[in-house]
Order: C-alpha cells, then sequence, then structure tokens
C-alpha cells in the first residue's frame, strides 16, 4: 500500500488528471441519468405482512389519500355564490387527467338519502345551482337531517364545507401540486380556499425540504470553508480537503446513476456524512505534516510528503474501512432506500480515503507545500501546551471524568426511554406555517384529515349483512369515536344502513339503528344499489359482503394519535372474534407508522451489528481485544446521548433522524482510530505513558479538535433553516460531532492510559509512580 | 373517337354515382332509430332473467329475477320478483313508464322483510337498473325525439349489415355526449352501441350477444355491458321468454307485489 501511494507520487499530474476526468465524467451521468423518487410507496418494503395486507386492502376498497380543499365563507355557505363555487370547483377537479371523476365527493356529487310520506328517495342535493332564498333554505334543511354529510361534507356552524379529491399514489407530480394550488387560488375571494390532506402535505415536504437543503448546503459548504482555513491556515489545504469531500460525493452519486438507482428522500443524506467524514481524512493528514514540519523545516516536499503518507496512510485505511463497514451493516435493514443509503455512503468513504491518500499528496507534489504564517508557533506551542496539560488534567481528575461520564450516560439513558417514533409528516413543518394552520382549520370543523382503514375479514360469505357482527361494529365505532378526543367521525357500512332504516321508518331517531333481521339489512342494500350510486358502497364492503372496510378520521397524523386509536380499537378484537372476524388495518397512515418502526428497529439492529464488526475490526486492527473495546467507546457515548438528547428533549425519531445514528459511528471510528494508532505510535516511540499523552493529544487530539469545529460550526448553520426537519438535522450532528469529539479526548483517553496497553506493566509502573 | 366515348363514360360515371349514393341514403338516422323503438316486441312478455355482475377483479354476483311487461298503450307496465340471492327473495319491484317523454317514472319496491311497500323517486333517467351498468335509458326507454341523429355509414359485422348511426342528445347536460350504434338493417335490432361521457370518451360498450325470433318478434335474449372505465361488465340473459300469454291487467299491482311468487 504504501509502496504503490509513493509510486504515485512520482506521477502527481497523472494522478490529477485521472481523478478530474473521472470525476467530470460521474458528474455528467449524474447529471443527466440521475432520478428524484417521489412515490412514497416505493420506499416500503413491498413483501412485508403489513404493506402486502394494506395494499390489497387499498385495492378492494379503492382506499386513497384525499386532497381537502376548504370553501369558508364567514357569512355562510347557503348563497347562491359560494353553492355554485362548490359545483364548479368539484367539476374542475373531476375534469383534472389525474383524479378520476368519480373520486370527487361534495355537496355537489353527494348522495342525499331521504325518507318521504311514502318511501325513499336518494337523490342529489342540489344540480342547478340554487337562486331563491326559499330554495337554499330547502338545502340548508336537507343537509342539516342527513347525518351522514352534516359535520362531514358541511361544518357544525355552516361556514365552511370541503370537496374532498381522492387520487392514487402515483399520479402525484410536483405540476400536480401546482395545479392544484393554482386552482384553489383562482376560486379565492369573497370566499376563503383552504387546501389541505395528506398528498398536499407530503407535496409540500417534497418541495420545501430539498428547495431549503438546496438554500442551506452552500452556506454550510461556506462556512466550513471559512473554519478550514482558520484551523489549517492554508487555502491548498482547504482547497484539496473540500475536494475530497466534493468528489467523493460526485462518485457516490455518479455510481447511482450509472446503476439506475433512484435518490430518495434518504439519499439526500449522503452528502451530509460525507461532509461530516470526509472532511476528516484532510484535517489529519495535514495537521501530521504541519507538526512534521515544524519538527523539520528544512524538510522538501518530497520528504514532508512521504513522511505524511508513511504516518497516516494506516489510520485513514482504518478508519475508513471500519466507517464503510459500519454502514454497510445497513444491508440488514428491510428498507431499500436505507439500503442503497449505506452502500453508496460506503462507497462515499472508501472513495474519499482514495481521494485522500492519492490527491493530496499529489496535490502537494504539484502545487507544493502549504504555507503557514509565521506568527503560528507561539499559538502552537501554547496549544501543545494546553494539550499537556489537558492531557494532565484529566488524569488527575479521573475520578471526576468517570463520574461526568456515569451521569451524562444515566441521564441520556433515562431520555432513550422516552423517546418516540413519529411518522407524522405535519408536525415537520412550522406551528404557524400555513399547512398546519389549514389542517388545524380542518381539524376544528371536520372529522380530521388523516384516516386510519380498519379492515374487518370473514371467511362466511355474506357475514356484513349479519345484524350481530354490524351491531358490533357500531358499538366499536361508537366507544372510539366517544372516548377519544383526537377521532373525528367513523365511516362505514353501518351508517348506510342507520340511514336507510331511520328513512324507511319516516325519519323516526328510534329506527336510527342497525336493522333487525338479515334479510332486512339484504333488502335495504338491494334498495340502495336501485336507487342510489352502488360505488359508493364498494368503498365500505366487498361484493361478498366478506370484507368491510371502517374509516376513522383523526384529527392529527402523529404516531400518538394512530396508536391511542389502535389502542381502543384493539380492546373489540375478542368480542369480533368471536363472530369470527377478524381485524386488520390498513391505509397510508398506518404504513406510514409501520414503515417508521420498521426502520428504527433496522436502524437499532444495525447499529449493534456495526459496533459488533467495529469492536472485532479494531481489535485485529491493534492485535488487542481491549483496543477494541475502547475503540468502540466513543461510538457507544455518541449514540446513547444522541438518542438521549432526543428524547429529553421531545425529539421524535422519524426516519432522517434515526439514520443520524450512523454517524456515531463514522465519526466515533475516526477518533478513536486516529487516537489509538498515534498513541501506539508515541508509545513505542517514547515507552513513556506521559509523553504519550502529550504527544498523542498534540497530534490527534489537535486534528480531532479541527475537525469537531469544522463540521459542528458548518452544520450549526442549518439551525437557521426554516424547515424543522433540516434544523434537527444540523442540530443532531453537531452534537454528535461534539460527544464523538469529548468521548474521545476524556474517557476514551483515560480508560487508554489506565488500561496500560501498549506499555510493559514494569516499565509503565515505574512512570507511574514517578509522575502521579 | 377516343376521347369522345371516354369522356361519354364519365358522364355516366358523373350522373349514376352520385344516383346510387342518393337512393341508399334514404333512410334517415332519426327513421333508422325510430325503427328500433318502435319495433314490435308483443302485448306482453315474461320470462326468467338472470343478471350476474362482475367487478374489475372479477368478483361475481348473481341475481335471478322472473318479470313480467306489459303494454297499456301510452304508457308500459313491469314487475320483477326476485328469485334469488335467498336474502332478498320475493322482493320485488315494480315499474311504470309513460311514452310523454316529459313524464318520469313511477317505482314501487316492495321488502318482504319490511312488509311495506315504498315508492322509490330518482332524480332523473340516468339512473342506473339494479346496480348494474345498464340505465333505463340504455334498456329501451329513451324516447328516439330526445337526441339528434345520423347515420355515418354502413357496415357489415358479424356478417349482418348494418347501420351506424350517432345520436346526439338535445340536452348538454346529459350523461352521455354521444352514442354510436350498429343496428342490423333488416331486423331493426342494434347489435352493438358505443356510449361516450361527458368528456367525449368513451364510458361503456353494449354488446347483444343473442337475439331469436319469438312468435314473430325479434328478441334480444343475452346482452353484456361493459363499462370500460370502471372496467365493471352486466350480462342480462333471458330465458323461458312468454309473449303475448295475455297478462290480466291486474297483475301490476302493489297487492300482487305483496304476494310474490309461490
Amino acid at each position: 500500500m504504501e509502496n504503490l501511494l509513493n509510486k504515485l507520487l512520482k506521477y502527481p499530474w497523472l494522478v490529477l488528471v485521472v481523478f478530474v476526468i473521472l470525476t467530470v465524467g460521474f458528474f455528467k451521468v449524474m447529471s443527466s441519468n440521475s432520478r428524484m423518487e417521489t412515490d412514497l410507496d416505493e420506499y416500503m418494503p413491498q413483501n412485508h405482512p403489513a404493506f402486502v395486507y394494506s395494499n390489497q386492502a387499498e385495492e378492494w376498497f379503492s382506499i386513497k389519500d384525499g386532497i381537502i380543499i376548504a370553501i369558508e365563507n364567514q357569512d355562510g355557505i347557503y348563497n347562491s355564490g359560494t353553492i355554485q363555487k362548490v359545483k364548479d370547483l368539484t367539476k374542475a377537479l373531476q375534469k383534472m387527467k389525474q383524479i378520476n371523476k368519480d373520486d370527487v365527493t361534495s355537496l355537489y356529487t353527494a348522495d342525499n338519502i331521504i325518507g318521504t310520506e311514502d318511501g325513499l328517495d336518494v337523490k342529489a342535493f342540489f344540480k342547478r345551482t340554487p337562486k331563491t332564498a326559499e330554495k337554499l333554505e330547502q338545502l340548508r334543511t336537507n343537509v342539516r337531517n342527513n347525518e351522514m354529510i352534516f359535520g362531514r361534507l358541511v361544518s357544525s356552524d355552516e361556514k365552511v364545507t370541503v370537496i374532498i379529491a381522492e387520487i392514487e399514489d402515483d399520479v402525484f407530480s410536483q405540476e400536480f401540486y401546482q395545479q392544484i394550488l393554482e386552482l384553489g387560488n383562482s376560486f379565492q375571494g369573497p370566499e376563503i380556499i383552504h387546501v389541505a390532506g395528506r398528498p398536499i402535505v407530503e407535496g409540500t415536504m417534497a418541495l420545501l425540504g430539498p428547495a431549503d437543503m438546496k438554500r442551506m448546503v452552500p452556506i454550510v459548504i461556506l462556512v466550513i470553508i471559512l473554519v478550514l482555513l482558520v484551523v489549517l491556515r492554508s487555502f491548498k489545504s482547504t482547497f484539496f480537503t473540500l475536494l475530497v469531500v466534493l468528489f467523493s460525493t460526485v462518485w457516490a452519486f455518479g455510481l447511482m446513476a450509472v446503476l439506475g438507482i433512484p435518490i430518495y428522500a434518504v439519499s439526500t443524506m449522503i452528502p451530509v456524512m460525507l461532509i461530516a467524514i470526509g472532511v476528516a481524512d484532510g484535517i489529519h493528514l495535514y495537521s501530521h505534516l504541519h507538526l512534521f514540519l515544524i519538527k523539520n523545516p528544512d524538510a522538501t516536499k518530497k520528504e514532508a510528503t512521504m513522511d505524511m503518507i508513511q504516518g497516516m496512510w494506516k489510520p485513514v485505511a482504518m478508519t475508513s474501512v471500519t466507517t464503510a463497514v459500519g454502514f454497510i451493516s445497513l444491508l440488514t435493514s428491510q428498507v431499500y432506500p436505507i439500503k442503497y443509503f449505506g452502500l453508496f455512503t460506503a462507497f462515499g468513504v472508501m472513495m474519499a480515503m482514495v481521494f485522500s491518500l492519492a490527491l493530496i499528496p499529489a496535490g502537494l507534489m504539484v502545487f507544493g507545500l502549504p504555507k503557514w504564517k509565521k506568527q503560528e508557533k507561539n499559538t502552537d506551542k501554547n496549544k501543545s501546551n494546553f494539550a499537556s496539560t489537558f492531557s494532565a488534567k484529566i488524569v488527575k481528575y479521573k475520578y471526576a471524568t468517570i463520574i461526568i461520564t456515569a451521569v451524562v450516560i444515566v441521564l441520556s439513558i433515562t431520555g432513550i426511554g422516552k423517546v418516540w417514533i413519529n411518522s407524522s409528516f405535519l408536525e415537520k413543518f412550522e406551528k404557524d406555517s400555513d399547512i398546519v394552520l389549514t389542517d388545524k382549520f380542518i381539524n376544528e370543523n371536520f372529522g380530521g384529515t388523516s384516516t386510519l382503514n380498519v379492515i374487518l375479514d370473514s371467511e362466511e360469505k355474506g357475514a356484513f349483512k349479519n345484524p350481530d357482527i354490524l351491531e358490533a361494529i357500531d358499538r366499536m365505532q361508537q366507544v372510539v369515536d366517544g372516548t377519544l378526543q383526537v377521532v373525528g367521525n367513523s365511516f362505514a357500512l353501518t351508517d348506510y344502513l342507520k340511514r336507510m332504516n331511520k328513512v324507511m321508518h319516516a325519519d323516526s331517531q328510534k329506527y336510527n339503528v342497525i336493522p333487525e333481521s338479515k334479510e332486512l339489512v339484504a333488502q335495504y342494500l338491494l334498495l340502495y344499489e336501485m336507487s342510489g350510486d352502488p360505488e359508493n358502497l364498494w368503498k365500505v364492503v366487498d361484493y361478498d359482503y366478506k370484507k368491510a372496510n371502517l374509516t376513522f378520521q383523526l384529527k392529527s397524523d402523529n404516531s400518538k394519535a394512530i396508536n391511542s386509536a389502535i389502542a381502543v380499537i384493539e380492546k373489540h378484537i375478542p368480542e369480533l372474534e368471536k363472530l369470527n372476524i377478524e381485524l386488520k388495518y390498513a391505509g397510508s397512515g398506518y404504513k406510514g407508522l409501520v414503515f417508521t418502526d420498521l426502520i428504527l428497529k433496522g436502524q437499532i439492529s444495525s447499529l449493534l451489528l456495526s459496533l459488533i464488526i467495529v469492536i472485532i475490526l479494531l481489535s485485529i486492527m491493534f492485535k488487542k481485544f481491549i483496543a477494541g473495546l475502547i475503540g468502540s467507546v466513543p461510538i457507544i457515548i455518541t449514540a446513547i446521548i444522541s438518542f438521549g438528547v432526543m428524547g429529553l428533549l421531545n425529539i421524535p425519531l422519524s426516519t432522517t433522524t434515526a439514520l443520524l445514528s450512523s454517524i456515531a459511528i463514522g465519526i466515533g471510528i475516526d477518533y478513536a482510530v486516529h487516537f489509538l494508532e498515534r498513541y501506539k505510535i508515541y508509545a513505542t516511540e517514547t515507552g513513556d505513558k506521559i509523553l504519550t499523552s502529550q504527544h498523542t493529544m498534540q497530534h490527534s487530539g489537535r486534528a480531532i479538535v479541527f475537525n469537531a469545529v469544522v463540521v459542528i460550526a458548518g452544520f450549526l448553520v442549518l439551525l437557521f433553516s426554516v424547515f424543522p426537519p433540516n434544523r434537527a438535522l444540523g442540530a443532531l450532528v453537531s452534537l454528535n460531532m461534539f460527544t464523538s469529539f469529548l468521548g474521545t479526548v476524556t474517557i476514551m483517553y483515560l480508560l487508554l492510559f489506565v488500561s496500560n496497553i501498549y506499555f510493559n506493566t514494569r516499565g509503565l509502573k515505574n512512570h507511574s509512580e514517578r509522575k502521579l | 373517337m377516343k376521347v369522345k366515348k371516354l369522356q361519354l363514360v364519365l358522364m355516366a360515371m358523373l350522373i349514376a354515382v352520385p344516383t346510387l349514393i342518393f337512393s341508399q341514403a334514404k333512410i334517415t338516422g332519426l327513421q333508422i332509430i325510430e325503427n328500433v323503438y318502435n319495433r314490435e316486441t308483443g302485448n306482453d312478455s315474461q320470462g326468467d332473467l338472470t343478471m350476474s355482475l362482475i367487478n374489475s377483479r372479477g368478483d361475481q354476483r348473481v341475481r335471478k329475477i322472473k318479470q313480467f311487461v306489459k303494454d297499456f298503450g301510452d304508457m308500459e307496465k313491469s314487475i320483477m320478483f326476485f328469485v334469488s340471492p335467498a336474502d332478498v327473495r320475493n322482493t320485488s319491484f315494480m315499474n311504470w313508464s309513460y311514452d310523454d317523454a316529459g313524464k318520469d317514472d313511477d317505482q314501487w319496491i316492495y321488502l318482504p322483510a319490511l312488509k311495506k311497500v315504498k315508492r322509490i323517486s330518482s332524480d332523473s333517467k340516468s339512473d342506473y337498473f339494479m346496480g348494474s351498468d345498464f340505465t333505463y335509458d340504455d334498456l329501451g326507454d329513451r324516447h328516439p325525439t330526445e337526441d339528434n341523429h345520423k347515420l355515418l355509414r354502413e357496415e357489415t359485422i358479424d356478417g349482418e349489415n348494418c347501420y351506424v348511426v350517432e345520436s346526439i342528445p338535445k340536452d348538454e347536460d346529459y350523461m352521455y355526449s354521444r352514442t354510436v350504434v350498429w343496428i342490423i338493417k333488416d331486423k331493426s335490432i342494434g347489435l352493438k352501441k358505443e356510449f361516450y361521457d361527458e368528456d367525449e370518451e368513451l364510458l361503456k360498450t353494449l354488446t347483444n350477444k343473442k337475439y331469436e325470433k319469438i312468435k314473430g318478434y325479434w328478441i334480444i335474449l343475452s346482452s353484456e355491458m361493459f363499462n370500460v372505465q370502471k372496467d365493471h361488465t352486466t350480462k342480462m340473459e333471458l330465458a323461458n321468454v312468454k309473449l303475448d300469454t295475455g297478462i290480466p291487467a291486474n297483475k301490476f299491482t302493489e297487492r300482487m307485489m305483496k304476494r310474490g311468487l309461490k
């Protein structure tokens, strides 16, 4: 390896040109072939039983996510202007090519099942817009008398009415999203038009997140450049350090494009990882070079570069390989985007290693050594003094260090207990953002913007015509609606039957119950099919009456809300089981919940797996098992504190925040390996524990501080982001960098010191007795 | 000489060709449709109707119905009794439709579990017939004067010479923007019909699969309506058809609805 690197030194121009050409090639492929994956279903593991079932159920009952357009008129909706808008907007939505005509529900399309003196009438609420006060009043009365519509399509204060347009998962595009928003806007005034619903939330998120990143990343890089300039004190060094990060990112995305793998939302985390991890190699290399030149001011660039390679290629290779293996452990995840994330980050890390070991030396050979300013000598002295005192203090106050670490860890572990998963999309937005306010507004006036589908499955044909079963469902609906604030209302076959029964008995409230016989149920249903739109029935029950779909409307898409509803629903399972009915869940909200859970579990298991792999690798590299254990300390501390802080600060785990624990591995290994390697070298060089400590702190400790400062400064910029998940990202990356650094130079160093590895026992005793 | 002969031939063709076309195009679209509408099917009829509803997943529901129809001159009355499925047996349905284009049908339903006859009224004739893909209009209820008809061409399908007629409703709000029908020239029976929705897109296709001459009348015994947009199919099959048996007029009353099948 070293030989190869030294050989490369003879052809620095060739190295530079080859890498630049290859990078330009990857860049071209990347910019022409990359494809962003926007269909969230593509992220889900399609063969997971919960998804398979949910997808099936969605097909059985055409369960789709709905775009909700609310029309608000402070003077009430019952005037011909507003009613006309309901009609026009409904028709405009029906005409859109992405929306099936039958999937638009509004006061204009809804069926009104009403009882008359001598029978039943199923008709539209209106066809031509009512113009006279009398007709408008009639419409108001009809809506008020229909509990299937009142409170569902028209708010109880009669100031808001909604139009719901259900869409297929795969039709959503940026263009469609814009069209919907423009359509809503064109109907604005004097009525206020609100647009909400899960597809809109997803759309806004898909738009806002990357847009915010696009704005923030250049600033992050700029800050990193500035801080790099301050710590490395050289343009050339800064330039090549950044070039390593840039090239590795381009290669990772370029390879993805070559292999035809689309860019998923989590893939945007790859550059984040590569920036945090990639700058480390450069900093450590230049830092080593700098120290060498301070000691040997007259060395030629070739001598200096060769010393740098000789001294650093091993730790750089070791850190990169262990980090890459850590990321490759993500292949155990069931979620494809995460597998790809792990794989390509690992590739990027390995490439960063190649560039660091080939490009940086080549750069030194071609452009000469970095020129440091003269007055640095003093500050460097101070720094080396500081490093010595720091290491001495840590050893002196070792119990304090251990106790503080223990306290922090205990605190963090209590925090971990509070960590909760949130699959909510809405809570990713600012509390006062339009999208959150609109959602809140609709939730206040209607059942809810989120849905949970409960699928009831029986082996028996015609089961859902059985009054006993229907009554059990009705009871469950009433209990869930009644006990939970977060459940707005529910909708099922029972609602049709109760309405029909009431209407067929001269609108008597006494008959607002499930019909008493199976025959009557069957005959009502036949009657409904003959007079209404039978398509509506197939959204709540299947052809054979063997399966039924019960929809709960929730006022929040947050995981706690869905779980609280599920908890109450589950209590009804024994009763349903007695009736031979199986209960399962479906719908995008539920899938999101399962998905997040899956990511988290995968993340935790891959974190544990990679920890084991890292311990083994470190043990092999340093030829001592104890070294492997000590080397894993920064990783463990970083991961525990990271999760602990999330729990204590009530930051929920989501797909992005869960992935951040990978950073703990990447950074933790870097710091541990560099520190261990230096410690080992100085130990053999000096044979003196105190000197070793001082030198290591001055060499590795210094580079580690630089690395942490650079990345922390860069990512703190994200705190000014307008998109809350990006803010959490910035804060957590910074926190992970900080704890990794602190863990390495304090507790890991202390463990290393007291463990006495790399010192023969006798010599060590003398030293310890003498110095301490 | 030669040139003159050619000129003569040309002249003869110029005269003859349009004459030929006109002689064949004497019949108008409206006349063709009226012939179908007014085709004699007997004074009364009865039979066993099997209606199969098939959804996009291939799930099938079968309903067996015994039906009676009688022509009263200015109106037509029909009564149907459900034979199966068992839970709706003896549910009956009565329809009176009037020749007067402005007058809506009267409809009653008898639910044996409720032991009550109820009137059902619906908004328009676009309503689907018993949850099938047929509307009442599709079943032959629509009066020819409600549309503008145009004979598009003549075509031979399934060995039958057909007129192809396009009908565009006079009412712009009607559920179909247009229909195209293939009518067998010598039988005045529709063989195939295409229905286009408000957006001019194909909505449904109707195919008549079996027709027979019974007691001198052409009767359609099997037809299939396929809703292209919903991927839903309705098959209607008529068996044991008896015509002109002299069904008494009092068969079409609420009392008979309640009595049901024996």
